[in-house]
């Protein structure tokens, strides 16, 4: 069967990016790492009981990607509407599912360790900085501004998402890390997506890069610092802390920002 | 003629059949069925990669072809959705670079 299937590489350039773009191909993917989870892990495993102080780490770190997560649940609802075509636009609106499901089954781990009112929780231990982000992002959207949107919220915030889950992942309770494992298998598709769609605009369009340049400026510091607090929060050692920085600076360094 | 022995030995290359690989599907389940046997799992630096594979740089998925891969040649990422060329990278080995 799998010797009939077409060769993915001899797709030309436009089809391919159909193809990726489609609710289709969204549906097929997800399917195959979620189909019998609940709640993003499989029904059947039961993290240890968590000692107090790593279920108070733990919670304090669920509460801010909630809040990472819901900035990028409304900031993807609202490019909808920008998109500047439709593929573009059907593609935002399975980020949009995703987002909503990321939000979902974080919320459901706060009250798996306990947490009775994860809302006022999470309130409670925001940190300053993303909330800041998320503030500045829903005011790109809000103003239409799509290269600086996409800017902030598929490269900036996926990036460091992308690689904060995948370090947490190697050292959280078994039900927490399938949760982040299959967050992370959704985050390829939206940081690939920042960074394709805005190399893209940046090739077409080489005057963007000034201004997309001081967003960056004024933006990513403050995701960076509010996952920095996360890998302390979650004691990953220093050695490996460079990590998240190293990611995102590759991935602006390709789009060609020193 | 060139006098670059890199060079020459690309050209060389070229002129040369493609090694054939029939891929098994490895249990990558991050895109649909029917393309899951061109991508597998990065394991890390050591990972060891064989003449029809490169790493994505975008998202680390080892990308495969049923061909061996050559500098100039066209891939696709299909879990981040990137459009790759296959380049020579400094150390000799083969890498993937995106183009936008």
């Amino acid at each position: 069967m799998s010797e009939q299937s077409p060769d993915v590489h001899a797709l030309d350039p436009e089809s391919f990016l159909e193809e990726v773009h489609s609710f289709e191909f969204w549906f097929h993917s997800v399917e195959g790492y979620l189909s019998g989870q609940t709640y993003g892990h499989r029904p059947d495993v039961h993290g240890a009981p968590l000692a107090p102080d790593e279920r108070e780490r733990l919670v304090t770190v669920l509460c801010n990607y909630c809040i990472g997560e819901t900035a990028a649940l409304e900031g993807a609802s609202g490019l909808v509407a920008i998109a500047p075509n439709r593929h573009t636009k059907v593609f935002l609106a399975t980020q949009v599912v995703d987002e909503g499901r990321h939000l979902e089954v974080l919320l459901h781990r706060l009250t798996d360790v306990g947490v009775h009112a994860p809302e006022a929780e999470i309130e409670r231990r925001a940190t300053r900085s993303l909330l800041q982000f998320k503030r500045r992002l829903l005011e790109l959207v809000e103003t239409r501004d799509w290269e600086a949107a996409i800017f902030a919220q598929n490269v900036i915030l996926e990036a460091m998402e992308f690689t904060v889950f995948q370090t947490h992942a190697r050292t959280a309770d078994l039900v927490t890390r399938e949760v982040l494992n299959g967050i992370v298998k959704d985050e390829r598709r939206h940081m690939g997506f920042g960074e394709n769609e805005l190399g893209r605009r940046l090739k077409l369009t080489p005057h963007i890069r000034a201004r997309l340049g001081e967003v960056k400026k004024e933006l990513d510091h403050l995701v960076l610092e509010s996952f920095e607090e996360t890998l302390r929060a979650l004691a990953v050692p220093a050695a490996e802390r460079p990590e998240l920085g190293r990611h995102y600076l590759e991935v602006v360094a390709r789009l060609g920002f020193a | 003629m060139s006098t670059d022995p890199l060079l020459r030995d690309e050209r060389k290359a070229e002129e040369e059949p493609r090694q054939r690989f029939i891929l098994e599907d490895t249990g990558f389940d991050e895109v649909p069925a029917k393309y899951r046997r061109f991508y597998r799992k990065w394991k890390g630096p050591g990972d060891a990669l064989a003449p029809n594979e490169v790493v994505c740089p975008v998202c680390k998925v080892v990308i495969r072809s049923t061909r061996e891969l050559r500098v100039g040649d066209r891939v696709y990422c299909m879990p981040c959705m990137s459009r790759l060329v296959v380049a020579r990278a400094d150390d000799g080995t083969l890498e993937a670079l995106v183009s936008y």
